[in-house]
């Protein structure tokens, strides 16, 4: 299971933080810290995406500025959650249309509802873009 | 009042990177004025910023009745703000989500589809226990909905709630089977994600599902599901033996037709972790022919970690430790791609790989994968840099000076020469390292975490079935010596215990190894290095003891000794003084039994000289230390030397003085003396003791350990701390006293302070003599030497806590009791074991202590 989500650029300022997991605000605080300084460092071309952080491991991938972190369990396949990362950034893009990261920061709420709409509970609920975009279609259709 | 809505915010932001604390502030106080006011667009624009400010890292609890207003609203836009700002900030014991309760439950029975989501989202991130006792029906009536993505989410919701609130797994299970044949597949992803969770604390519960899973498993094409599905079989393989039969077949055929890497990983892994490998049954290969099981992963393993993508090689590095703790002879063969691996710069593979090579070695493949290892510790940079403040070991000298590998280990130099960067002049006996680094940046062996586990892993390696490993014992301790110079991280303890460890145990390596003993004693950079509670210092100690016990070995040298007194003495603690005292005196007595071999007067002058400067130096130790005779005269003495080590001193000093004496006439014949002291430290060979061997000596009969050997002792506390009168004149009664009083009334004792008002055993008056001034006895204090000593070691017992619950004046007495007189052996104590207890086995042994 997933026990936070960070999307953070590369000075550090988290852009989504979504925490499945308790923790405190102290906590919170001091993880993100260190989820940008491990990942910030590491070199895309001769480092695989994975990366081991206490006792769980961080999946990220980066993409231009940004850097989508995914907290799993051990024993978890990091390789399908590297895929989990693509399909949401890809369901950001299709919404947004060649979304950047300006995007996410003035619709961080929207980022929020299509993050929802993909993963409830720290499990992957909903695998098939056609029906998050469709579902997003009809929730915007509210507003 | 203009309020702002979010876009602005986040430009005025931008707008502002300067003085963003301020304006953030200012946005901070409008926003408070915002959420009071009773408009709901208001307040709920007012906790969209919040919610934006929050993820930036400021506190808004403050605003969390605020947020449950919004989520009142009845338009559905802010209601999701107001959940949005619930999921994002409010954790277990935020008090505001009981009235919550009553909200939550009015949207989940909600007519609109969407509200009903919005409630189910946001219920999942912030369930407490008593709402998810609360709401657990009214999500379970919700599993029923038209809709396929409210029957989702309210699975995958009451997941989150069935961990907060256990008893609801019953309710949860059928439901669970229900969903599994749902028409929707979506749903029953989520119903699988979700039994896959259950599972792996309780699988006895879903064995049932197994067919409708296998089912799904042959049926669905939906790799997500599938990873889901097969990773399900992992937590129930362990339990149901036959269904690692029956999976056989369809995991094998995933394996071999499937084209994604994830699933591709997940079959493997599967395979080793569920033990359905050791399934004997063969299986057609993509070409048709039929192999084991086993080898099929194997072989697709390696696909894994060939690969140039560093992903599939940490995965496949992953898996096959797993195989290795099942099935070591399938990657045996793997050494050679595992090795490369260990220079990969990402450092999560390196240590998979260190751990995989580390777990295959054997006696042919130690060698090679130990010089690999310390190539990588020895080429890194981090030992020639200025020191991270964490190593302590490694000074502020620069290491490219003299380096003292050892002579035997040609090898070692020969592969250092290979390697680039570094050049090795090889000299018998001393090889001076000049490392020309190329402008590299960090190298594989950089990182500490790294350094440690390889250090760890090349002792382990060694080290195992009791060195089953190890053809050539004088090549480990060359190694272990080495590993002291180029560890650059703090792993001085485990070394020293390895090093004593094979010196104790492997009688034929005694002899190299106190030679590269005494090679690193005379390196005087090395113990310039070493301060106290460093790992150098450590090392020093056990060399420094080796060199004692093992001197006979040697041809006995009178440097020796001055070796054992080092300029850096001072920066010692008091146990390593101790041992390199010891060492020294044993170094001593074996060189005078030498040279008393060849006696004539030079043989005498030269007794003479040593006798007389090792006394020199040992007074300048003591007197310098002790306070007494202090020549600066006024100053502050400086910290006294702990006990053992001025005891030690003077044994020292008395041994050289008798030798003295024994010497002070020239004489044809070595005077006996000199002969015969040496015996003290040869009576008995020390071997190692096994841990139990204490309790196996059988008590003698007529041993009685709890009747007081001494009459009454006069309280001695009571000499320095005499008790102040009483506050109140009530005695308690002697009989009444409780564990608990007396414990603390003890620690009260050292107190001078305290006013203890209790009475006690010890106590040599009852109180009720106390209440008049005029009584208060006049204690004349005894300060001669012995008595304060006494007095200093009694103080000192008393502070530790007393285990047996003895009462204070047991503990005195035992204190008492005629401690062995101080000889300069200190191995007596053990002398009864080899005697009573029968020999114990070696390889479970501990080394004796060093004395």
């Amino acid at each position: 299971m997933i026990r936070f989500i960070l999307v953070q650029n590369r000075q550090g300022k988290t852009r989504l933080e979504k925490w499945y997991s308790q923790y405190s605000e102290q906590e919170r605080h001091k993880l993100k810290a260190e989820v940008h300084r491990t990942v910030a460092s590491r070199d895309q071309k001769h480092q695989s995406n994975f990366v081991e952080f206490h006792n769980h491991r961080i999946v990220y991938r980066r993409y231009a500025g940004l850097f989508f972190c995914f907290c799993i369990d051990t024993n978890d396949n990091e390789l399908a959650y590297l895929e989990g990362i693509h399909l949401f950034v890809e369901v950001l893009d299709s919404y947004h249309g060649n979304v950047c990261e300006l995007d996410l920061v003035f619709n961080f709420y929207l980022v929020y509802a299509v993050l929802d709409e993909m993963i409830l509970a720290g499990e992957i609920q909903e695998t098939s873009r056609s029906v998050i975009l469709s579902r997003l279609d009809q929730l915007s259709s509210l507003e | 009042m203009f309020e702002k809505s979010l876009t602005d915010l986040i430009q005025g932001l931008r707008a502002n990177k300067r003085n963003e604390a301020e304006y953030i502030q200012k946005s901070l106080e409008e926003i408070q004025s915002e959420v009071q006011q009773s408009d709901m667009h208001c307040k709920s624009t007012a906790i969209d910023k919040l919610n934006y400010l929050h993820m930036l890292g400021y506190d808004t609890n403050w605003a969390n009745f605020n947020a449950v207003e919004v989520m009142a609203s009845p338009r559905f836009g802010e209601k999701r703000k107001g959940y949005l700002a619930a999921a994002q900030s409010f954790h277990q014991e935020t008090d505001v989500l009981m009235l919550a309760t009553n909200l939550i439950r009015k949207d989940l029975a909600s007519s609109n589809a969407m509200e009903v989501s919005v409630a189910l989202d946001g219920l999942a991130q912030v369930a407490t226990p008593e709402l998810a006792t609360d709401l657990f029906d009214d999500v379970a009536a919700v599993l029923g909905h038209s809709r396929p993505f409210i029957r989702k989410r309210a699975l995958v919701c009451l997941y989150r709630l069935v961990l907060k609130h256990p008893e609801g797994l019953h309710a949860l299970a059928p439901q669970l089977r229900e969903r599994l044949d749902d028409p929707d597949p979506s749903v029953v992803s989520s119903a699988v994600s979700v039994i896959c969770e259950l599972a792996r604390t309780n699988p006895h519960n879903y064995l049932p599902l197994a067919p409708r899973l296998y089912q799904l498993m042959n049926s669905s094409t939906n790799n997500w599901m599938l990873i889901k599905i097969v990773k399900l079989f992992a937590s129930l393989t362990p339990i149901e033996p036959r269904l690692a039969k029956k999976l056989h077949g369809p995991l094998s055929q995933l394996i071999c037709s499937t084209s994604a890497m994830s699933l591709l990983y997940e079959c493997i892994h599967t395979a080793v972790v569920g033990d359905i490998i050791g399934v004997p049954l063969p299986v057609t290969d993509n070409v048709g022919r039929e192999i084991d099981f086993a080898e099929l992963c194997a072989r697709k393993l390696v696909f894994f970690y060939e690969s140039a993508d560093h992903n599939l090689r940490y995965v496949g590095l992953v898996t096959l430790g797993e195989l290795q703790a099942r099935r070591p002879e399938l990657v045996v063969n793997q050494y050679e791609t595992v090795l490369k691996c260990l220079d990969d710069p990402d450092l999560s593979i390196r240590m998979r790989a260190l751990s995989v090579i580390s777990g295959m070695a054997t006696r042919r493949t130690l060698d090679r994968t130990v010089k690999r290892l310390m190539s990588q510790l020895i080429l890194s940079n981090t030992i020639r840099l200025q020191p991270v403040a964490s190593l302590p070991s490694v000074g502020s000298i620069e290491y490219g000076g003299k380096y003292n590998g050892s002579a035997a280990d040609s090898d070692l130099m020969a592969m250092a020469t290979d390697a680039t960067g570094a050049s090795l002049v090889s000299a018998r006996g001393s090889i001076v390292q000049s490392r020309q680094l190329t402008g590299a940046g960090p190298g594989p062996a950089d990182s500490p975490e790294y350094r440690l586990l390889v250090v760890e892993a090349i002792v382990d390696m060694c080290t195992r079935q009791s060195y089953g490993n190890l053809s050539n014992f004088e090549w480990y301790v060359a190694v272990l010596v080495d590993l002291v110079y180029t560890a650059g991280v703090d792993v001085g303890q485990l070394l020293s215990e390895k090093i004593l460890d094979v010196t104790v145990r492997v009688r034929q390596v005694r002899e190299f190894s106190v030679r590269l003993m005494r090679q690193m004693l005379s390196d005087r950079q090395l113990v310039g290095r070493a301060t106290s509670g460093s790992s150098t210092a450590k090392v020093l100690c056990t060399a420094a003891y080796i060199l004692g016990e093992y001197c006979s070995l040697l041809s006995a040298n009178s440097e020796d000794i001055a070796l054992l007194l080092p300029e850096c003495f001072e920066k010692l603690d008091g146990e390593q003084q101790a041992t390199f005292i010891q060492a020294a005196i044993k170094v001593y007595t074996n060189w005078l039994r030498d040279v008393a071999g060849y006696w004539s007067t030079e043989v005498w002058e030269l007794v003479r000289a040593v006798t007389s400067s090792i006394i020199s130096q040992l007074s300048d130790l003591l007197s310098a230390r002790t306070g007494e005779g202090n020549a600066l005269g006024g100053i502050v003495a400086v910290a006294e030397l702990p006990l053992q080590v001025t005891s030690r001193l003077r044994h020292f000093v008395e041994i050289t003085k008798a030798v003295s004496v024994a010497t002070s006439n020239p004489s044809d014949n070595a005077p006996q003396l000199c002969l015969e002291l040496h015996e003290l430290f040869t009576a008995y060979e020390l071997n190692p003791v096994s841990a139990a061997a204490q309790g196996k000596v059988p008590i003698p009969d007529g041993l009685d350990l709890d009747s007081p050997i001494g009459g009454p002792i006069p309280d001695t506390e009571h000499i320095m701390f005499p008790p102040p009168p009483p506050v109140s004149p009530e005695s308690r009664p002697r009989g009444s006293q409780s564990g608990g009083g007396r414990k603390q009334r003890r620690s009260h004792k050292n107190e001078p302070f305290y006013l203890d008002g209790g009475n006690d055993a010890g106590h040599a008056r009852s109180l009720a003599e106390l209440p008049d001034v005029d009584d208060i006895p006049v204690v004349q204090l005894d300060l001669g030497g012995h008595g304060s000593e006494d007095a200093a070691k009694t103080r000192k017992k008393k502070k530790k806590s007393t285990k047996h619950g003895a009462t204070k004046r047991e503990r005195r007495n035992r204190v008492r009791t005629p401690s062995p007189p101080p000889a300069p052996v200190d191995i007596a104590g053990d002398e009864d074991m080899p005697d009573v207890s029968a020999p114990q086995p070696q390889p479970h042994s501990t080394p004796p202590a060093q004395h």
